[in-house]
């Protein structure tokens, strides 16, 4: 035998082998045709023809799968091209939709959830039931934003992430690393959140910001706040009474050193509108962040602390009273001015509505105070000047107030509305997707054992397959189509200028999503669920110990 | 006339072959060879005609032994007319000729 002919002779043993391999896997309903088409391969004339033969049975044994898979998800789940679950003729409970449909079903579905919109609309909904804390890929998120960052000397991008991150060591380099790319950051020193155990601001950092940012009251502010964390953080946890933590604070000179001079400062910037411009030019470059990152930094900017900044006016308050009963009243009168003026910064600067708010309640305070040391003889028109100024104040505050209280309650109550829907159909959804699951794969897996299942076990299967999937499918269309507001709230924040309207929006938005999970989650559901828990279990006793009396007294009745 | 589909060029071919002898079984090789027709093209044919009754089958023990049986095929007595007529028909729209008329 020559090279060639003992070469082809093996390709045509290949040949023969892989045909016969084709039969042993050929689909039982026309094996035998495999079986025919094999039996001639032994009569072929030469090995070129062996091969051709061959390789014909081996493309009719690819259609063959190809048809035999397509007859068998024409039929419905559970059932084989031989017959039902039951064998060929039984006459057994299946479901009523072939595995087409259900597949169909289940893939357009799956293509709704996998689109960004739908991605979003998950990722959110799922943050909702966590009470929006960052969880594990939220960071991996924020570590891979802040390696690119690093990568691309992206100053901006690397602030937003150590703005945003939960991890004080990360958080702490990336905001260091921001800082040493582009120093305009600086001021990030001063906004990262302190979270999660509310530690005070690093020295060197404040140190920094005071030089990079004199004439700002804020730094001076996070240092005095520094200051009496530590002491008084368990005064602050018991929520202690305010004549006790006015004369805590009062007795720390340096403490009192820091309101002081953060109190004449003439600006007042928490950096708030800055944090939020950052975060909408991160977001808007960065489409794919979950809205929870975004917003989590936002709502974890580190203010001043409010109670220390309304501690020391009523400290000073105090003492321009003592001033006044002494009758020094110049001593008075400037040490309300000095309040009044360092209320209405706060009120004037671009900060978040209960920054401004509180800034506007010191200067009232000190104007109510500021009346009493006018309603003497001879300073008349410094009592009308200053009940002129209480006037503007109390208008600020009730418009401000009334503005937050308007939208908040069309909007809040809309929002509200379709978060009940949102949260609703992606329940549903959720049940709907493992019911369908669960019926499709237990009919699937273990035919045999639902043809020895009772009844109602076999229907509640078949009842899950046939209509579970097409639940999913309307499901997730109106969990989608609810979570539209929503989505449009957060294009507004990304293409908004800074505004507080948008930042409320988006907080009502975000918070009637939350009420629901936290309803759920919280002491009123536990109750609620263990009630109806008890209330049914009882319910069933009952019936089990009427059905035990009835069947006594029957059994008494008609003995057998 | 019985069951009347569209036939393509090549299960003509096929009819064409097993009408020659009509009461002789053949095997699937030996259609093959007459025809030219290769495997894969050939057994989705009388699969086809085998599902609508037009095909007779049977299996033969193999003479040597070891070998697995062979399947044999021909055309059932209605077919074989239903056949002549459906070629005859092709003909005469100048579908299809016969392979010895085409030489």
């Amino acid at each position: 035998m020559s090279m060639a002919n003992e070469e082809s002779s093996v390709t045509a043993r290949l040949a023969r082998w892989a045909l016969w391999c084709a039969v042993r896997h050929w689909p039982e309903e026309n094996r035998a045709w495999g079986l025919a088409l094999a039996a001639e391969v032994d009569e072929t004339a030469s090995a070129f023809e062996t091969v051709r033969w061959s390789l014909g049975g081996i493309m009719l044994f690819t259609r063959s799968v190809i048809s035999s898979a397509w007859a068998w998800m024409k039929l419905p789940a559970g059932s084989s091209l031989s017959g039902g679950a039951n064998g060929p003729d039984s006459p057994s409970l299946l479901p009523k939709r072939s595995r087409v449909f259900t597949a169909v079903v289940l893939a357009a579905a799956a293509v709704l959830l996998i689109l960004p919109e739908g991605r979003e609309a998950i990722r959110t909904v799922r943050s909702s039931w966590r009470g929006y804390e960052l969880s594990g890929s939220d960071e991996r998120m924020l570590d891979e934003l802040a390696a690119r960052a690093e990568k691309e000397k992206d100053a901006g991008t690397l602030a937003f992430a150590a703005l945003s991150t939960l991890d004080r060591t990360r958080g702490a380099a990336w905001t260091d690393r921001a800082v040493a790319l582009d120093p305009q950051f600086i001021w990030v020193y001063g906004a990262r959140n302190h979270g999660p155990k509310m530690d005070p601001p690093k020295k060197e950092w404040l140190v920094r910001l005071q030089a990079a940012d004199p004439g700002n009251a804020v730094p001076d502010l996070l240092e005095a706040d520094a200051l009496a964390q530590p002491r008084f953080a368990t005064f602050y946890d018991d929520g202690g009474k305010n004549e006790e933590r006015r004369r805590l604070l009062a007795s720390d000179p340096m403490w009192m050193a820091l309101m002081e001079r953060a109190s004449r400062a003439p600006r007042y910037d928490s950096y708030f509108q800055r944090h939020y411009q950052l975060a909408q030019t991160v977001w808007n470059r960065e489409r794919n962040l979950p809205p929870t990152i975004v917003l989590y930094g936002i709502w974890q900017h580190a203010l001043p602390n409010l109670l220390n900044i309304r501690t020391y006016s009523e400290i000073e308050i105090a003492a321009a009273r003592k001033a006044r009963e002494a009758g020094d009243t110049k001593r008075a009168e400037g040490l309300l001015g000095d309040v009044d003026a360092f209320g209405m910064r706060m009120a004037d600067a671009n900060g978040p509505e209960i920054e401004k708010l509180i800034g506007l309640a010191i200067a009232r305070n000190a104007n109510k105070e500021m009346a009493k040391l006018f309603q003497v003889p001879g300073k008349t028109e410094d009592a009308g000047r200053v009940a002129k100024r209480l006037e503007q104040i109390e208008g600020r505050v009730q418009e401000a107030r009334l503005a937050l209280n308007l939208s908040r309650n069309a909007r809040a109550k809309a929002f509200r509305t379709e978060a009940v829907f949102v949260q609703g159909f992606g329940t549903l959804s959720v049940l709907a997707g493992f019911a369908a699951l669960s019926g499709v794969l237990l009919l699937e897996l273990w035919p045999g054992r639902f043809r020895n299942a009772t009844t109602i076990w076999r229907r509640a299967v078949c009842w899950a397959a046939d209509y579970a999937p097409a639940t999913l499918l309307l499901g997730c269309g109106i969990f989608l189509v609810s979570f539209l507001p929503f989505q449009s709230a957060f294009e507004e924040y990304r293409k908004s200028n800074f505004l507080l309207g948008d930042e409320q929006m988006l907080t009502d938005a975000m918070w009637s999503l939350f009420e629901i999970p936290s309803h759920v989650a919280g002491v009123d559901g536990a109750v609620e669920i263990w009630t109806f828990v008890t209330i049914a279990l009882s319910v069933l006793l009952l019936l089990v110990l009427v059905r035990g009396f009835y069947r006594t007294r029957h059994a008494v009745v008609n003995p057998a | 006339m019985g069951v009347r589909i569209r036939l393509s060029k090549q299960t003509l071919q096929v009819l064409d072959a097993l009408l020659t002898r009509p009461g002789q079984w053949l095997h699937g090789y030996s259609l093959s060879q007459s025809t030219g027709i290769p495997s894969g093209t050939l057994y989705p044919i009388l699969m086809r005609l085998d599902k609508l009754h037009w095909l007779e089958t049977r299996w033969e023990e193999a003479k040597t032994p070891g070998r697995p049986p062979r399947h044999l095929y021909r055309l059932s007595g209605t077919a074989r007319e239903w056949a002549r007529d459906e070629i005859r028909a092709a003909q005469e729209r100048r579908f299809w000729k016969p392979a010895e008329h085409e030489a």
